[in-house]
């Protein structure tokens, strides 16, 4: 019993790191640079200088709360996805698939460093945000903020799974990531209030992960407390497991037919 | 003049290794030729693989610069006078690439055609006989991607005539393809010669070289080991017999034991199906066979033939056929 | 006359052009960039700025245009010669008589036609469904700062293709130069808004002339003589691009030899 929970462990620890190198294996610390600490900041500040303009007031720490929580994206949908369907293009998917281990176990190690790494991501915003931006976030309690944090990297990261399994199937990867993380900025509700959306599309935020935790985190900002937000994060929270777990049985479900086809290596 | 001029061309490779302290490795790919080719000559650079050859007509195709020495096409520096030679030659690399597989054949050889300034009138003409000579005239209209290996390889050399060149470069190009392809496009290479095209041909088979040129290269390791037309290239192993046996499983030692012999020139082992053949290069004739048979004591021997050299032999001989 | 030099280096580029669309006709990928990255900017700039009032409508379309072509032109005419290292025919390109810079000028201007009706393919899309009514204050000075706008991007994009030639790891500063670029052309926002000291770097980008030419004449908000100015400017950008990119293939093409990086290893 023991010995099997340290294999599985080491399975989890050795596949997520695996899975974060190969990601990043043509990394220099100039790209490194580029991508996770440049890139986030100018994003940052286009928004948030665009929500200024919007309002035509000073006070945007509607958009800079919005748009920290959003940096969840690029490693929650970028990050995994390609973590999933790098393993196709390097060939290794056969290897993956015809080793003994616990699937699940595999499959969520994959996205457990990009989790970490969307937590962090989340964090440098919101230094930016105190830094650059004027954030005030003396009326916040901090724990909430945390755990608002947390949960909303783990609900994306679901979404992140599920649209990395769906890509395996498909030869247009960047198109569907594109797609996804733009829509979810516009209906995550980083950059607008949501209420004013038809009803169409406001059914389309709830549907996604990201939104009700940015509605969370702007509510802690203001000063509310862990327990007035803590519906939200439930929900938000429950449609991320959903996710991981529709993702989860879209793995099993490829495995069977690629299998079953021979199109393991099928690129 | 002469159409290829190559006087001490060597060129060099730099490759880096490791991620963090990159070190770099210098590999040679061609160490010190010097070769020449006359108008209207099939010139052949014959050698195994990864020997120089197709570096050193990437270097002609002014599409490396040498790391140093000359070489000129056409009268024209390839480092420096590169303008002038491009509209003059024509090249294929073959293989899988290099072709727009979105594109059906027509709209490759049209594109082709208006970069290399044909104009419009001669390629209107030109694209239709290109692709009959070619074997293609039916598929002209059909998106690269579904074509297969040979239909790109001759797809390519369409391409390369489209200008009407005069000179040619040609690397490798029946690997492959099936043999009526490889049959059809030598057919191709030595029409093109009886038009009185320069043509450099490189390849790995010997009796390819053997059928189609007129004098050949013979390069192994970035330098050439001989250069001769292919009746003066056998005569270096006149002097040699050839026994060929058929082994069934071979001892460790005895390709050693073998080479030590000193009636032995040379000894070169090759898999046939299930079975192993050593051929053996000696100036003795079939005289050996009985001082050989000794060391196949312990082995299953099979058939056991004495026979006369081919460019093959020479081949092995130059390259030093150790197997 | 009709097979001068002239004549043979226009086919070129008219070919080239051609066989651009073409190709780029199918790929995912050019679709994502030009259709519905732009759309989805432009659903966003609209509804955030909504309550600005006024005829913020044909703003946005404007500055999500301006993004549109921008990242096409990062991603698409930078890659334009990568894309040909790796399928394998930029040996073919660089052998042929035609010299690079004309082959890079008929893929820009096939790329940046490709996003400009793509783009009006978007808004009118979100045009019609958010009922919005678009005013052009002043349509001849919009058109001819459109034209002047694909101008200065083309030679752009020939200097960016020059840089990607050299080092094919450049691709990692196309992501940094997107959203800079956005801020500080002033795209969707005045670069008012910014501090001051980033105002020259806003002057030396052409994309900044852009952006107030065709807002200005789109809106009607800057007169006639600062419009020319804006031309001019942009005009200048071009040229000098051109030239420079000019020079800078002949040395990164010769680097290319000798480095061995026309084709992969």
């Amino acid at each position: 019993m023991l010995a099997t929970l340290k294999l599985n462990l080491r399975l989890f620890w050795d596949g997520a790191l695996l899975s974060y190198v190969a990601l990043f294996r043509w990394l220099r610390p100039s790209t490194y640079i580029a991508s996770k600490v440049f890139g986030p900041l100018v994003y940052m500040l286009f928004f948030v200088i665009l929500g200024s303009y919007a309002t035509g007031s000073t006070d945007v720490s509607f958009y800079i709360v919005g748009n920290a929580m959003q940096m969840t994206a690029w490693s929650g949908i970028y990050g995994i996805t390609m973590s999933i369907t790098g393993d196709r293009w390097d060939g290794t998917l056969p290897y993956v698939f015809g080793a003994p281990a616990n699937r699940l176990v595999v499959f969520v190690g994959r996205a457990f460093i990009h989790v970490i790494d969307g937590y962090f991501g989340v964090v440098l915003g919101f230094l930016y945000g105190i830094t650059l931006m004027g954030l005030d976030l003396s009326n916040t309690h901090f724990g909430a903020l945390a755990t608002a944090i947390l949960v909303t990297t783990i609900s994306t990261s679901g979404l992140g799974m599920l649209l990395g399994c769906l890509s395996l199937m498909t030869r247009n990867v960047m198109f569907v990531n594109n797609t996804v993380f733009f829509a979810m900025l516009l209906f995550s509700g980083a950059n607008v209030d949501i209420s004013t959306f038809p009803g169409w599309m406001q059914s389309i935020s709830y549907a996604l992960p990201l939104t009700r935790g940015i509605q969370a985190a702007r509510l802690i900002v203001q000063g509310a407390s862990f327990s007035e937000v803590s519906n939200l994060l439930q929900v938000e929270l429950i449609y991320g497991l959903v996710y991981v777990v529709l993702g989860y049985y879209f793995f099993r479900w490829f495995e069977k037919q690629a299998k079953r086809r021979g199109t393991l290596d099928a690129v | 003049m002469n159409a290829i001029e190559v006087q001490n061309l060597r060129r060099v490779f730099t490759t880096n290794i490791g991620r963090f302290r990159r070190e770099s490795k210098e590999i040679v790919a061609v160490e010190d030729i010097s070769f020449s080719v006359g108008e209207g000559e099939l010139f052949g650079l014959l050698g195994p693989n990864g020997a120089g050859k197709t570096t050193t007509v990437k270097m002609l195709t002014t599409l490396l610069i040498p790391s140093s020495g000359m070489a000129r096409v056409g009268g024209y520096d390839v480092e420096k006078e590169a303008k002038e030679i491009s509209p003059r030659i024509g090249f294929i690399f073959g293989g899988e690439r290099g072709l727009y597989w979105r594109l059906s054949a027509i709209d490759n050889l049209r594109y082709f055609s208006s970069l290399y300034h044909v104009d419009p009138d001669t390629s209107k003409k030109r694209i239709p006989e290109l692709l009959e000579m070619v074997g293609l005239e039916e598929r002209g209209k059909e998106k690269v991607e579904g074509f297969s290996r040979g239909m790109k390889q001759r797809l390519h050399i369409a391409r390369a005539l489209l200008h009407d060149p005069e000179i040619l470069f040609l690397d490798e190009p029946t690997m492959g393809l099936d043999p009526v392809g490889a049959r059809d496009l030598r057919r191709v290479v030595r029409n093109l010669q009886s038009e009185k095209k320069t043509i450099l041909l490189t390849t790995h088979y010997m009796f390819e070289a053997d059928m189609l040129c007129e004098r050949i290269a013979v390069i192994n390791k970035g330098q050439i080991v001989a250069l001769d037309t292919p009746e003066e290239l056998k005569k270096k192993v006149n002097d040699l017999s050839v026994i060929e046996v058929e082994v069934f499983g071979v001892q460790d030692n005895l390709l050693e034991s073998i080479r030590k012999l000193d009636f032995v020139d040379s000894v070169s082992i090759e898999d046939r199906d299930q079975r192993q053949v050593l051929t053996v290069q000696t100036p003795i004739g079939s005289e050996a066979i009985s001082d050989l048979m000794p060391l196949f004591e312990s082995s299953r021997v099979g058939k056991v033939i004495s026979r006369e050299p081919t460019l093959e032999d020479a081949y092995v001989r130059l390259v030093g056929g150790e197997g | 006359m009709r097979n001068s030099m002239f004549m043979k280096y226009f086919r070129a580029v008219r070919t080239t052009f051609e066989i651009t669309l073409r190709q780029n006709f199918s790929d995912a990928f050019i679709i994502f960039a030009v259709i519905i990255q732009p759309m989805i900017i432009a659903i966003l700039a609209l509804w955030m700025l909504r309550e600005r009032g006024g005829d913020i409508a044909i703003f946005v379309i404007v500055g999500s245009g301006l993004t549109g072509l921008w990242s096409g032109l990062l991603f698409i005419s930078g890659n334009s010669i990568t894309g040909e290292r790796w399928v394998g025919t930029l040996e073919g390109l660089v052998a042929s008589p035609t010299p690079m810079p004309y082959i890079v000028l008929g893929k820009n201007l096939a790329n940046v036609f490709q996003s400009l009706i793509s783009m009006l393919a978007s808004y009118a899309i979100v045009a019609l469904l958010f009922d919005l009514q678009i005013n052009v204050q002043n349509p001849l000075l919009f058109g001819v700062s459109i034209l002047i706008t694909v101008v200065a991007f083309v030679s752009f994009g020939l200097l960016m293709a020059a840089l990607f030639v050299i080092n094919p790891s450049f691709a990692q500063f196309q992501n940094g130069l997107e959203f800079p670029i956005y801020i500080l052309a002033g795209f969707l926002f005045p670069i008012a808004l910014l501090p001051g000291w980033t105002t020259p770097l806003s002057y030396i980008l052409a994309p900044y002339w852009a952006s107030l030419a065709l807002h200005g004449s789109a809106t009607g908000a800057s007169s006639s003589s600062e419009i020319a100015f804006s031309w001019a400017m942009m005009l200048i950008f071009a040229t000098l691009y051109a030239y420079i990119s000019n020079r800078l293939f002949n040395v990164v093409l010769r680097r290319a030899k000798v480095d061995a990086t026309l084709s992969m290893q």
